[in-house]
C-alpha cells in the first residue's frame, strides 16, 4: 500500500507541476514541436555527410499505403529520399520512383502519400521528410512562412484541373453539370481542408456565377453525402459504386484504365487550376539526394511521367 | 528502501505514460479558446450526433443483447461455440476492416444493400450507418458481460421462482435482472464509451458529413488537419466524457452477483 501511494503521489506532483503552467499556456498555434520521435542525429543543415542510419525497412514506393495514420519517422541514408507527397500523385508514384532510380543509380525514393493537409500537420509536428510536394499554394505558403523550406528550393511542379467523375454505368443518369443538383443524387467531395476540396468549392462557385445560379450551388452541396479526407478517397467511393458523382483531379480520370469512370468536364474558364509545388525541407539530413530528386521531378523525364498520368505542365505565365 | 523506490518509480512511470498525453491536451489550449470554440456549430453538431447515435446504439444492444445473452447461456444448441466466438470477433477485428466489411455488405452496390437500394432505402452514408457501425464494434462489451453474469448467477434463485409458479419471463424480469443489474449497467457503460469513440468503421461505412455522420472522433481527425482549436476542444470533451464513464463503471461494478 505504501509503495502504491508513493508512486501515485509522485505522479500527482508531476501532473500538478504541469497544470501550474496551464494558465499561461500557448494558444494552439502551429508552433512546431521540434522533438523528433526517433534518434535522428541532428546534423548541421549545410553538410552533406552520410548520416548514421537506423536499419529501417524502406518499402518500395508502390507499397506505401494512402492511409492517413501518422507516418513513421524515417531516417535517411545517403541516396535515400523521403518524399511527403500529395495523395493525387498516388498513381504516378511508382513510375516516378523507377525513373528516378534510373536517372540516379543508387538513389531511392520513398513516398508518403496523403492529403497535403495531413502531411503539413505532420511536418509541423516534427515528422521527418526530405522533400515536400504540395497540392496547395496556401499550404506551401504556410510552410514557407514557418521556415520549413530551404530558401530557393520551392518551385512549381505541375498543375491539375478539377473534373467530375461518375461510375462507369452512371446509375443516376447524370448528363451534365446541371444534373448534379437533381434531388437524390449522391455526391462525394473532398473536405475543405484538402486542396482538392478547396479547388472544387472554388470551381463550383465560379460555375454558379457564370452559368448556373446560387440555388444550383446550394443544391449540389445538399447532395454531398461525404467529405473525404483525401482525393483518392473520392475516387474509391466512385469505383465502389456507392456514390453517383465525385469531384477529383483530371489526372485521376486520365490515368485510370478506360471504362473505369465516366467523366463530365468543367469548362476551363470556371475551373480552378491547382498548382503543385516541390521544395526541400530544412530538416532534411540528405539535401544532396533531395536536390537530385527535385531536379529529376523538374526534368523532362519527371515532367513527362506526370503528363502521361494526366497532370498538366506548368504554364509559363 | 531500494525496493520501495524501485516500485514507486515503476508505478509513477506507468501512471505518467497514461496521464501525461491526456494532461497535454489541457495544457495546449487556453480555457478562453476552449469555451469560445464550444460555441462553434461544428463542435455542437458533432457532440449532439455522437451522443444521439451512441445512445441509440446502446439501446439496441441492451434490448436485443440481453435476451440474446440469456437464451444463449441457458440453452445448449448446435453451433453455440461458433456463436460464442463470433460475439468476440469485433473486439479483435480492426475497426477499419469492420467498416469495409459493412460497406461491402450494406452499401448501395453491396451484396445485401443492393436490394435495399432497389426499395429506395439508403444505408451507407447515413446516420443509420453510424449506428450500425457502432453496434457492430461495441456490442461485444455488453454481450460478454451479460453472458458471464448470467452464467455465474446461482440458478437456484431462478429455480425457486419457477417452482413458486412464476413464468420464465416473470422470473427473468423480476429475479434475474435485478440480481445482475449492477454488472449489466457497467457493461452498458463500457459499450457506450466504445460506441462514442468509434472512428475507423464510421468513416469507412458512414462517411464524413457534418450533422449527419461526422461524430466527435471524426471531427477531431478533420479538425486536427485544418482547425486545431476545434480538434483540441472536441478531444477534451471526449476525455471528460471518458472520465465520467470510467467513474460510473467503478461505482457500479462494486455490486457482485450472488454466485452458485
Amino acid at each position: 500500500m505504501k509503495i502504491a501511494s508513493l508512486g501515485i503521489i509522485l505522479g500527482m506532483l508531476v501532473l500538478c507541476a504541469l497544470f501550474a503552467g496551464c494558465t499561461t499556456s500557448s494558444t494552439p498555434a502551429q508552433a512546431p514541436v521540434t522533438a523528433v520521435a526517433t534518434a535522428v542525429p541532428s546534423a548541421p543543415a549545410a553538410t552533406l555527410q552520410p548520416v548514421a542510419t537506423i536499419a529501417l525497412p524502406i518499402s518500395t514506393p508502390a507499397a506505401v499505403a494512402t492511409t492517413s495514420t501518422p507516418a513513421p519517422v524515417y531516417t535517411a541514408s545517403e541516396g535515400n529520399v523521403v518524399a511527403y507527397t500529395a495523395a493525387s500523385l498516388k498513381g504516378v508514384s511508382s513510375k516516378l520512383a523507377s525513373d528516378f532510380e534510373a536517372m540516379y543509380p543508387g538513389h531511392h525514393v520513398v513516398f508518403n502519400l496523403d492529403g497535403t493537409q495531413a502531411l503539413k500537420t505532420q511536418v509541423q509536428n516534427g515528422a521527418y521528410a526530405d522533400v515536400f510536394i504540395s497540392a496547395s499554394n496556401a499550404y506551401t505558403t504556410e510552410l514557407t512562412k514557418g521556415g520549413y523550406f530551404v530558401e530557393g528550393t520551392v518551385k512549381p511542379l505541375t498543375s491539375n484541373y478539377v473534373i467530375v467523375i461518375l461510375p462507369a454505368n452512371n446509375p443516376a443518369n447524370i448528363q451534365s453539370l446541371a444534373d448534379l443538383a437533381k434531388p437524390g443524387v449522391k455526391i462525394a467531395m473532398e473536405d475543405k481542408t484538402v486542396p482538392a476540396g478547396t479547388a472544387t468549392i472554388e470551381a463550383l462557385a465560379n460555375l454558379a456565377k457564370s452559368t448556373y445560379n446560387p440555388a444550383w450551388n446550394t443544391s449540389v452541396f445538399k447532395n454531398v453525402v461525404t467529405y473525404e479526407t483525401s482525393e483518392p478517397g473520392v475516387a474509391t467511393k466512385i469505383s465502389l459504386g456507392e456514390v453517383d458523382a465525385g469531384f477529383v483531379y483530371e489526372s485521376t480520370y486520365t490515368a485510370a484504365p478506360k471504362g473505369t469512370y465516366t467523366a463530365i468536364t468543367i469548362p476551363k474558364k470556371d475551373n480552378y487550376l491547382q498548382i503543385y509545388t516541390i521544395g526541400i525541407l530544412k530538416g532534411s539530413t540528405n539535401k544532396g539526394a533531395a536536390a537530385d530528386f527535385e531536379n529529376f521531378m523538374l526534368s523532362s523525364v519527371g515532367q513527362k511521367d506526370l503528363r502521361d498520368y494526366g497532370f498538366r505542365a506548368i504554364s509559363t505565365t | 528502501m531500494l525496493t520501495l523506490i524501485g516500485a514507486a518509480v515503476l508505478i509513477a512511470s506507468v501512471t505518467l505514460y497514461l496521464a501525461l498525453p491526456v494532461a497535454a491536451l489541457f495544457v495546449r489550449i487556453t480555457p478562453d479558446l476552449f469555451f469560445s470554440t464550444l460555441a462553434d456549430p461544428e463542435v455542437a453538431s458533432a457532440l449532439w450526433l455522437s451522443l444521439f447515435t451512441s445512445t441509440v446504439s446502446l439501446a439496441v444492444v441492451i434490448l436485443v443483447g440481453t435476451p440474446f445473452a440469456y437464451v444463449h447461456c441457458r440453452n445448449a444448441y448446435p453451433g453455440k461455440v461458433i456463436v460464442d466466438t463470433l460475439i468476440d470477433l469485433p473486439l479483435v477485428l480492426p475497426p477499419a476492416v469492420a467498416g469495409v466489411a459493412l460497406l461491402v455488405l450494406w452499401g448501395r452496390a453491396g451484396i445485401l444493400g443492393r436490394y435495399f437500394n432497389i426499395l429506395g432505402v439508403s444505408i451507407a452514408f447515413t446516420t443509420l450507418a453510424v449506428i450500425m457501425a457502432q453496434i457492430f464494434v461495441a456490442s461485444p462489451f455488453y454481450l460478454r458481460q451479460a453472458k458471464s453474469l448470467f452464467e455465474q448467477l446461482d440458478p437456484s434463485y431462478e429455480q425457486a421462482a419457477l417452482t413458486l409458479g412464476a413464468s420464465p419471463l416473470r422470473t427473468f424480469a423480476l429475479v434475474t435482472l435485478p440480481l445482475t443489474a449492477g454488472g449489466l449497467v457497467s457493461g452498458a457503460v463500457m459499450t457506450f464509451g466504445r460506441a462514442l469513440g468509434e472512428f475507423g468503421a464510421t468513416i469507412m461505412f458512414a462517411g464524413n458529413l457534418p450533422g449527419v455522420t461526422q461524430t466527435m472522433p471524426l471531427a477531431v481527425y478533420v479538425g486536427m488537419e485544418g482547425n486545431l482549436s476545434v480538434g483540441l476542444t472536441i478531444s477534451i470533451l471526449l476525455v471528460l466524457i471518458s472520465f465520467a464513464i470510467m467513474i460510473a463503471v467503478r461505482l457500479l461494478a462494486q455490486r457482485e452477483v450472488p454466485r452458485a
